[in-house]
């Protein structure tokens, strides 16, 4: 007979103390901020959602406090912004977009059912967060076409650029395969001196001194 | 038998049945959103379009081009040795296999920059590494290497170098494309020094 089996409460007391041991963690577990609302799939269709996006036109509205329900991030860094920004707009970093404070802000704005706009220099820096906070199920959060360089070319006649397509992006500007094969005319050289070579040549090492310290 | 161990054996066996209903693991692998978050707002994902240059004359082999526009896009122009994954396919499990292969690097390209980094973010999601975004995409590629114009007399003397690059390398991109690049394979020669003779002579 075993030493323990002399108390059979001894497993109970052993079996309770682990239990509450892992509710312990269970309660002591680290809530993450956020959380992905779409899968992968849906990520790729939101993409193509035009109502994801800001226009510029759009802008005269926040310029002119028309839009309560509107709020623009300028998540470019702090100097930049002093220099010049959208007016009524307010500078959140991108570095400091993932603070908790900053992301728990996101939500409340997201209960009261205001827009969000971020934007960068152009559309690619806002164009990350912008994808991320979608990702993670902020429906509100929007993404300025053409950035804070298109507004500053154009800020003088915003309503006018309803009808330019010169910020939207991802439609070649130029024939490709064109362009590719006409620039060969006109050139002498032969293509082959085109080519760079690196050659590398060691030092050979002298030989061993010969004579005297 | 004690009645202890049979209460046991009860318990653990009870617990093994358990594990068969436990929620199967997703089929992709996925970074935490704060993770991603953070790797968003780097900015040490853009690639110039002369670097992008630059390494397909080295003919780097750890280069992998990944083309994110339409099939018929790609067909009529592309980079030379650049694969095609459109935006849409990304997901399916023969586009998967080309990333997450250890050493090379993964540039995306498109007519601008933003689908090649909307493709970037879905799959760094994933959790891959070593992936680029080529700055300004074909759009700034045929701005710059294609048709490079020449800077301004003022200008520092490294925009002149960059243009007497982009003047060869635009030499490569149009007119030697007769060459056949796929066979060529980048060969490293080492030679190693020779070790001298024990020292003649001397004290």
């Amino acid at each position: 007979m075993h030493e323990h089996e002399l108390n059979p409460w001894r497993t109970l007391i052993a079996l309770s103390v682990f239990a509450v041991l892992i509710v312990i963690g269970f309660f002591t577990l680290q809530k993450p901020t956020m959380k992905y609302d779409l899968n992968m799939k849906e990520s790729l269709t939101v993409l193509n959602d035009n109502d994801a996006c800001f226009y510029p036109w759009q802008l005269e509205k926040v310029i002119n406090k028309k839009a309560n329900n509107i709020v623009l991030f300028d998540i470019r860094d702090k100097f930049t912004y002093g220099q010049g920004h959208i007016p009524n707009s307010e500078n959140i970093s991108a570095f400091d977009l993932t603070n908790k404070e900053n992301i728990k802000r996101l939500d409340n704005l997201k209960k009261q059912n205001i827009t969000v706009v971020l934007y960068g220099e152009d559309q690619l820096q806002a164009n990350g967060p912008w994808m991320l906070f979608r990702q993670a199920g902020f429906k509100n959060v929007k993404v300025l076409l053409g950035g804070y360089k298109y507004y500053s070319e154009h800020k003088e006649n915003l309503a006018a650029t309803k009808s330019d397509e010169s910020y939207k992006k991802g439609t070649p500007r130029f024939d490709y395969a064109k362009i590719a094969s006409q620039s060969n005319t006109g050139i002498e050289q032969t293509s082959s001196t085109a080519k760079k070579k690196v050659v590398v040549r060691r030092k050979k090492k002298t030989k061993a001194a010969s004579g005297g310290c | 038998m004690n009645r202890n161990y049979i209460f046991l054996t009860i318990l653990m066996l009870f617990l093994a049945v358990g594990t068969i209903f436990l929620h199967k693991t997703e089929k992709l692998k996925q970074i935490e959103p704060d993770k991603l978050l953070w790797e968003i707002i780097q900015p040490t994902r853009y690639v110039s379009t002369d670097h992008v240059a630059k390494m397909i004359i080295q003919q780097d082999p750890s280069l992998e081009i990944i083309d994110v526009r339409s099939e018929k896009e790609f067909n009529n122009f592309s980079l030379p040795k650049a694969i095609n994954i459109p935006v849409d396919s990304l997901l399916s499990e023969t586009s998967l296999e080309n990333f997450g292969i250890p050493g090379t690097k993964i540039v995306f390209i498109s007519n601008d920059d933003i689908k090649a980094d909307q493709a970037w973010v879905i799959a760094k999601r994933l959790g891959f590494d070593g992936m680029y975004v080529m700055r300004g995409g074909l759009n700034c590629w045929m701005n710059t290497i294609i048709q490079p114009v020449e800077p301004p007399e003022y200008a520092p003397l490294t925009e002149f170098a960059t243009y007497e690059f982009r003047k060869g390398a635009k030499l490569y991109f149009t007119g030697a494309k007769t060459e056949n690049t796929e066979t060529k394979k980048v060969k490293v020669m080492v030679k190693r020094r020779k070790k001298t003779k024990a020292a003649s002579g001397g004290c």
